[in-house]
């Protein structure tokens, strides 16, 4: 086994050269694992407390001064079409990406999966299945958890590992059995946040307030194209973030939670999280036949 | 559903040996000269699509949303109509941007179409999330590809039995329950009674939504429509509204006619008794 990375806890060194393992699997997992060549050796974890400030630029608290500028990535901007009419009255609005937030989740979560990384080549393994990430609020202050962990596992026949980091997958037991067996290679979980934050010019207050799109108030019901903007790009832009850590490679079994929270009338923030298992094609698809359909008789 | 060999025979079962190549695969280049994709598919799924030439591209979203005029759910009589465009337009909205990332993409269809609406007091909303899917080998996106929400299963059964999906018939229908007079109303206060005004305006919501879902699917050259998702019942914020919204995936036969699968019937050897019952850590 190869000497513990120096910053690990004094007592996870010492359980790690225990003979026992522990592992995070179903027992279907585990034996669906045993069947495919790999050996659980260790239940691995990483954890991250991260504190958020709400004190930057484009913060709730800090409406900008200005429609220009902004800190790169997406940006649109809205021009109200009613000219000057009051100090108080929104005579622009932008969307604009929250590249701080996206940074501090990116941050938070590296971290986490970093330490669960450090653990598992402490075990000796070659790579980590069965991942679950989980990042949840500790307070209303902006403080989150991040805790990422998994099975390490080694894989028989193969020489132990010389350095280089662990492979690591969501999927365990007949998924990923089924996975290779379909020609991919788990190579690494993949995961981004993408956070959009909506400063609502007039149209899209008036709109969301249940007033017209024209001066004057037009009652019939009209897209609020600043909102479906943002939650469009939202989506894309968490994709983007996750096809940038791909490298060549592909996105299976994707999953994306988004949510949204509003912080004004029609101002809003929009956050999507896009995760799944980045996978590298090791050989063709075998023909399979179009399958043949069953009926239970129980 | 089962997967066979061509042969008939099961798959090959050297799973060690093909975790090794796996494992030791990692070591080379990534990508063996063909675009990555991204999907929200499961491996099964995956491999139902390959085994009638079918293949993932890309995970493609679209979302809209609808203003909905201050006033319209305050009582009153007949359709809401502002609330039944208003629909109709996320709708075509969210529809209208899936259909461009997924020509983009160079998809010709999406699969799996996960459907999210929520009706509030003065928008309406819309988001689909599915995977692009395209013939294997196939380059140039469809000028309108299909979008469904049936899952991979359920699209090569489809495929098998000489069908093919056209897009999402969509309807919705809001519909205020009308006042009862003070008269009736003192009349019923003490009587186990229906009330018809409310069984009408569910009756009068239905077949407006069911109407624009049929009519949406022969806009899509369809022939009928699979899979119907149906939301009914009083609005949360304004209870004497009915709202019925319908949403399924339009069909036509691909050739000139149905073509007849015929399943085996299997008796599972599984024992009924469950001997564990762990969950994954979590």
């Amino acid at each position: 086994m190869p000497d513990a990375p120096a910053d690990l806890p004094e007592a996870a060194s010492r359980r790690f050269e225990s003979r026992a393992f522990t592992s995070g699997l179903t027992v279907p997992d585990f034996a669906a694992c045993l069947q495919s060549g790999l050996r659980p050796v260790g239940f691995v974890q990483g954890f991250c407390v991260m504190q958020w400030s709400w004190y930057g630029m484009g913060s709730p608290y800090n409406r900008g001064l200005s429609p220009y500028g902004g800190g790169g990535g997406y940006s649109e901007t809205y021009q109200c079409p009613h000219g000057y009419v009051s100090a108080e009255h929104r005579s622009w609005g932008r969307n604009y990406e929250q590249s701080w937030v996206e940074q501090a989740w990116s941050q938070g979560f590296g971290l986490a999966y970093g330490r669960m990384l450090e653990e598992a080549t402490a075990v000796g393994a070659h790579g980590v299945i069965g991942v679950i990430d989980t990042s949840d609020r500790l307070s209303d202050l902006g403080v989150v958890e991040f805790h990422v962990r998994g099975t390490a596992v080694t894989v028989d026949g193969v020489p132990a590992p010389r350095g280089g980091q662990p492979w690591t997958t969501y999927l365990a037991g007949q998924r990923l059995t089924k996975l290779v067996e379909a020609g991919y290679a788990p190579v690494s979980v993949a995961a981004a946040v993408a956070s959009v934050r909506v400063w609502a010019y007039c149209i899209t207050e008036y709109l969301l307030g249940g007033g017209g799109s024209a001066w004057g108030g037009q009652q019939s019901s009209a897209e609020v194209t600043q909102v479906a903007a943002a939650r469009t790009a939202a989506r894309q832009l968490a994709r983007e973030h996750v096809r940038a850590q791909l490298g060549g490679d592909s996105l299976h079994g994707a999953e994306m939670v988004v949510s949204e929270r509003e912080v004004g009338e029609g101002d809003q923030e929009i956050q999507c999280l896009l995760r799944g298992n980045r996978v590298r094609r090791f050989k063709e698809f075998d023909p399979v036949a179009v399958p043949h359909p069953t009926v239970r008789l129980s | 559903m089962t997967l066979d060999r061509p042969t008939g025979g099961a798959l090959p079962i050297d799973s060690p040996g093909e975790m090794r190549r796996a494992v030791e695969a990692l070591a080379g280049p990534p990508g063996r000269g063909t675009k990555p994709m991204t999907s929200d598919l499961s491996i099964d799924e995956e491999l139902l699509l390959h085994s009638i030439g079918w293949e993932p591209v890309e995970l493609v979203t679209g979302a809209s949303i609808f203003s909905v005029p201050m006033g319209v759910w305050n009582w009153g009589q007949g359709e809401i109509t502002s609330a039944s465009t208003a629909f109709a337009g996320a709708f075509a909205g969210a529809i209208d941007r899936i259909h461009r990332e997924t020509t983009r993409a160079g998809g010709h269809g999406v699969v799996g179409v996960h459907v999210e609406t929520s009706v509030q007091r003065h928008h309406i909303d819309v988001t689909l999330l599915g995977t692009a899917v395209r013939p294997v080998g196939g380059h140039k996106g469809a000028a309108t590809p299909f979008v469904s929400d049936l899952g991979a299963r359920d699209f090569t059964v489809l495929h098998v039995s000489g069908w093919e999906p056209t897009g999402l018939a969509v309807g919705a229908g809001f519909v205020y329950a009308p006042r009862r007079s003070m008269g009736t109303a003192m009349q019923q206060k003490s009587q186990n009674v229906e009330l018809t005004n409310f069984t009408e305006a569910m009756y009068s919501a239905r077949e407006s939504a069911m109407e624009r879902m049929q009519a949406s699917a022969l806009a899509l050259r369809g022939s009928g429509v699979v899979d119907v998702t149906v939301n009914e019942g009083p609005i949360d914020f304004a209870r004497h509204a009915i709202g019925f919204t319908a949403w399924g995936t339009a069909v036509r036969l691909a050739g000139d006619q149905h073509r007849t699968i015929e399943p085996s019937m299997v008796v599972p050897l599984d024992d009924s008794q469950v001997a564990f019952d762990a969950s994954t850590l979590g």
